[in-house]
């Protein structure tokens, strides 16, 4: 058990004049709760005004990113003891419209997802007795790729995001890849279509914010330098 | 909806930006080594003019000159282009170092070739 004080930055829609400002809580912390668990616990006896986005508190929605002491992460897979610091900082992530307290619009990530397609694209319909075959090998090729829950930690710690709210973002390039790299998929160009554009894959400047951000310690500039590697190939031959 | 507006057809460019770079990175380092370290006396103008003259090091700086000058602005454009994001000023801001490039390229060949020790 340890007091922590938790400074969180506040907005509210409805008190345009008061614009974002900084609110401190003091919690009582119990050792193994994470920084989900304080919000709540600021929520439901504190002050229920402040809002925030989760839902599974298990690490698989994606709903709970946010800036924590300066980091993106998830506030369901983070522990608030292990953060080390008497003074934990939560702000909504960056780059992004704030709607309220830390929920922000994702849109423009949402639009950067639909731009690669993000679903299989098959020729052929699956066999109708199994599903689709697909080796144990061609499936580990997925392995670093379809982990990936859509959280937007990666998207929005990339300065070239910030820069373009149109670019496609790391977590659709890795998407992209997620299903080039499938075997059971023949859409290559369909995924493809849309990454050599301006907002597409040479807005990546290997600035490897992404690869820090992941709360699942996935890779997507590596993800970007093979489509980047691919798009290079069909030009060249 | 997404929608595209801008094809970049930058793959090429990616490309040869990777291979500008690794031909600077050599140039350079051959660069260092024969003009700072094998040289010796003082590095003046007689030493460097006499080996410039010579028209495999005209070939050899015309083109660090080109790849230098490529290298560089391109990478400036690609900055750049992450903020620009109007037609118009895309076009300016594009004209302007193409032509930059250009006059530079065409300066700095011209006074390689021209070079003359004594002359
Ligand atoms: S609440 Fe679902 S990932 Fe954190």
């Amino acid at each position: 058990m340890k007091k922590l004080t938790f400074k969180i930055n506040r907005y509210n829609p409805d008190d345009e004049r008061r614009g974002h400002f900084m609110q401190e809580y003091e919690v009582e912390v119990p050792s193994g709760h994470t920084v989900l668990d304080c919000l709540n616990d600021i929520k439901w006896n504190q002050d229920g005004t402040l809002t925030f986005r989760r839902s599974c508190r298990s690490g698989i929605c994606g709903s709970c990113a946010m800036t924590v002491n300066g980091v993106n992460m998830l506030a369901c897979e983070t522990q608030a003891l292990a953060l080390g610091t008497d003074t934990i900082t939560v702000e909504p992530l960056r780059g992004c419209e704030v709607l309220k307290d830390l929920v922000v619009s994702l849109e423009p990530l949402v639009n950067g997802l639909y731009a690669v397609k993000p679903y299989l694209i098959a020729d052929a319909p699956p066999p109708t007795d199994q599903e689709r075959f697909q080796s144990v090998e061609e499936r580990d090729k997925l392995d670093g790729l379809y982990e990936c829950i859509l959280c937007g930690a990666c998207t929005s710690s990339c300065p070239s995001f910030w820069a373009d709210k149109e670019y496609i973002g790391p977590h659709g390039l890795l998407k992209a890849y997620r299903f080039i790299a499938d075997s059971r998929d023949t859409g290559e160009q369909e995924h493809m279509e849309a990454l050599d554009d301006k907002h597409g894959l040479w807005r990546c400047h290997s600035i490897f914010n992404c690869v820090e951000a992941c709360p699942k310690d996935l890779n997507p500039t590596r993800a970007i330098v093979e489509l980047k590697k691919k798009l290079v190939k069909g030009k060249v031959g | 909806m997404y929608k595209r507006n801008v094809r970049s057809g930058g793959a090429l460019l990616w490309l040869f930006q990777r291979i500008s770079g690794v031909y600077l990175a050599i140039v350079l380092f051959v660069h260092v080594i024969l003009l700072h370290v094998m040289i010796d006396g003082d590095v003046n103008w007689g030493a460097v003019a006499e080996r410039a003259s010579s028209p495999m090091w005209k070939m050899i700086n015309i083109s660090f000159l080109v790849v230098a000058l490529f290298h560089g602005l391109y990478g400036l454009w690609i900055v750049l282009d992450d903020y620009i994001n109007a037609g118009w000023a895309r076009i300016l801001v594009f004209s302007l170092i193409s032509v930059i490039t250009l006059v530079f390229t065409i300066y700095g060949t011209i006074t390689m070739l021209t070079l003359q020790v004594g002359g």
